[in-house]
């Protein structure tokens, strides 16, 4: 029992995952943080970057690794149209965060099915998949094949991209004020829609980078998303709404119980423990694991 | 801040015309006029509720006036987001103090200086305000939320230093503090004044702060109700009523 707990290979697994979770988290956290809107179509992005990496490897046959960077300004791009078609001005009225709230959900929910059902037109529902990067590397005990290593590697690569630019620069430092307290950062003079526009464009483009890395070793469906929004939910309440670090080690903690349960229990015990975790910790601390940005 | 910074030596005025304003269907500034002279120190007085803290959000940019113009220096910025006013020196030093609680000292500091105006002299700025607010300069690394309400004051005092303000806005800034504070913050005010720096303040401490103004406006139900030095209100019956007249 302690062999199978310890083993390198849950623990490669929970990471390859939490990585992954800790990225979407951070994405629909920075999106909520500084605009308060609740991004439920958060894992259709990533479904859109899936479906980014699988044509542009069949088309191709490059290594969607490096259309990574076309991905991300792809999903960028869809989120600042968004923004600029429907959110600038909702914003820009000044409306309390809980009207933003309820309206954002409903208007995501919208940009939802219909990203989803114009992706199964054009595309059709049938699950998608390719092979790539698929060698098996044996490193001690642990079996790892490539396309996860990469996967894991890029996710890390650009959670620590993404937590040096907000605690090294001073832009980074304007989002961390903004997600604070809104209205200081107005006081201050920060230019709150200029960083509304970095906070989508980062937010989008990590959910479609996190799909291009999912689509190399899961079958790319219009449906794929939903598991991901939930966990991407579930990672930021956890973590503490608009706390960038508590949503990153809440990524990885839900990545653990998945995979854990799975293999101890059944694949059933998977949503089970995922939501009694969830539950759990709202009653001991319904700020969040690590507190929630005030405001 | 011993000496005036290049920035500050640019004082300028701050006008204000028929100025209305509100929250929806609720009127509360209804026909505000008044100016606040280059480098002097003009108060608004008034009893709670007198539209003191929402004439100052609308100066700031923070309430977009339904009519009515502000001018800085001659120039009309009421239309101009909060971002644009403070980048042109009009900063707002809110009531509530409004930090940053989960930021420390020194970041909320250097937030203030975010706008181009600011950020070249962010380090002297720095540390001209650690000199005049020395306990600030001893928690510099601590959260902005686990300060002292006297010490956040200070704290958003500094903030909005580290902006170079042309003209500043206090509003409220002795609300809530211990004596000691509040006698410290009114004898920095007149410093700032003597630095080149347009000073606008709202308070409640009246006595105080007509003492320091070399202008002050009492505000009644959203109208200046009286005008004039200081020295001259504080004899004026009209002052009186509007304070007892309504607390």
């Amino acid at each position: 029992m302690l062999d199978t707990l310890l083993s390198g290979q849950l623990l490669f697994a929970a990471a390859v995952l939490g990585a992954l979770y800790a990225l979407i988290g951070l994405g629909l956290n920075l999106v909520y943080g500084t605009m308060r809107l609740l991004n439920i179509a958060h894992g259709d992005f990533l479904m859109l970057g899936a479906y980014g990496a699988f044509w542009w490897f069949t088309l191709t046959g490059i290594s969607p690794l490096i259309a990574l960077p076309l991905i991300a300004a792809g999903g960028a791009g869809i989120g600042l149209a968004l923004y600029a078609l429907v959110f600038r001005k909702q914003l820009a009225t000044g409306l309390a965060p809980a009207v933003i709230e309820a309206r954002s959900l409903l208007l995501f929910f919208g940009v939802s099915v219909v990203i989803q059902n114009v992706t199964a037109l054009l595309f059709s529902a049938t699950p998608r998949a390719y092979r790539h990067l698929d060698t098996v590397y044996q490193i001690g005990q642990t079996a790892m094949t490539g396309n996860r290593i990469a996967s894991l590697l890029v996710a890390l690569a650009i959670l620590g991209g993404v937590l040096v630019f907000l605690n090294r620069t001073l832009f980074g430092l304007e989002i961390k004020a903004l997600i604070q307290h809104r209205e200081a950062a107005r006081i201050v003079g920060i230019n709150v829609s200029r960083v509304q526009i970095v906070a989508i464009a980062l937010g989008f483009g990590s959910a479609a980078i996190a799909g291009g890395l999912l689509s190399m070793t899961e079958q790319v469906t219009p449906f794929m998303g939903f598991r991901f929004t939930i966990a991407a939910f579930v990672v930021i309440i956890m973590g503490g709404l608009g706390n960038i670090l508590g949503g990153i080690v809440a990524g990885f903690l839900l990545a653990v119980i998945e995979i854990y349960a799975v293999t101890l229990f059944s694949a059933e015990a998977r949503s089970i423990l995922i939501y009694g975790a969830f539950v759990a910790i709202l009653l001991i601390s319904p700020q969040g694991l690590l507190g929630r940005a005030r405001r | 801040m011993t000496d005036p910074s290049p920035a500050h030596a640019a004082a300028q005025d701050l006008g204000v015309q028929a100025l209305h304003a509100g929250y929806g269907e609720i009127k509360v500034l209804q026909g505000i006029d008044l100016v606040a002279r280059k480098a002097s120190i003009t108060a608004v007085v008034g009893a709670n509720g007198a539209g003191k803290t929402t004439l100052m959000q609308v100066l700031a940019g923070l309430i977009t006036p339904s009519s009515g113009t502000i001018s800085l220096s001659g120039t009309a910025i009421q239309a101009q987001p909060t971002h644009r006013r403070v980048a042109q020196g009009v900063v707002l030093v809110p009531e509530g103090r409004k930090i940053f609680p989960d930021l420390s000292v020194r970041e909320n500091l250097l937030l203030g200086a975010v706008t181009a105006r600011a950020r070249p002299h962010r380090d002297e700025t720095m540390e001209q305000v650690c000199t005049m607010f020395p306990r600030l300069a001893e928690r510099i690394g601590q959260l902005g939320g686990t300060l002292s309400g006297g010490e956040q004051q200070m704290l958003a005092l500094g903030r909005g230093l580290m902006a170079q303000p042309s003209v500043l806005l206090l509003d409220e800034p002795t609300l809530g503090l211990a004596p000691g504070i509040a006698r410290q913050i009114f004898r920095i005010v007149p410093r700032l004044r003597d630095m080149g720096i347009t000073i606008l303040i709202a308070e409640q401490d009246l006595h105080r702060t007509l003492r320091i103004a070399d202008y002050a406006y009492v505000l009644e139900n959203g109208l200046v109700a009286a005008e004039g030095t200081g020295e001259a209100l504080e004899q004026d019956p009209a002052v009186r009523r509007a304070y007892l007249g309504r607390d």
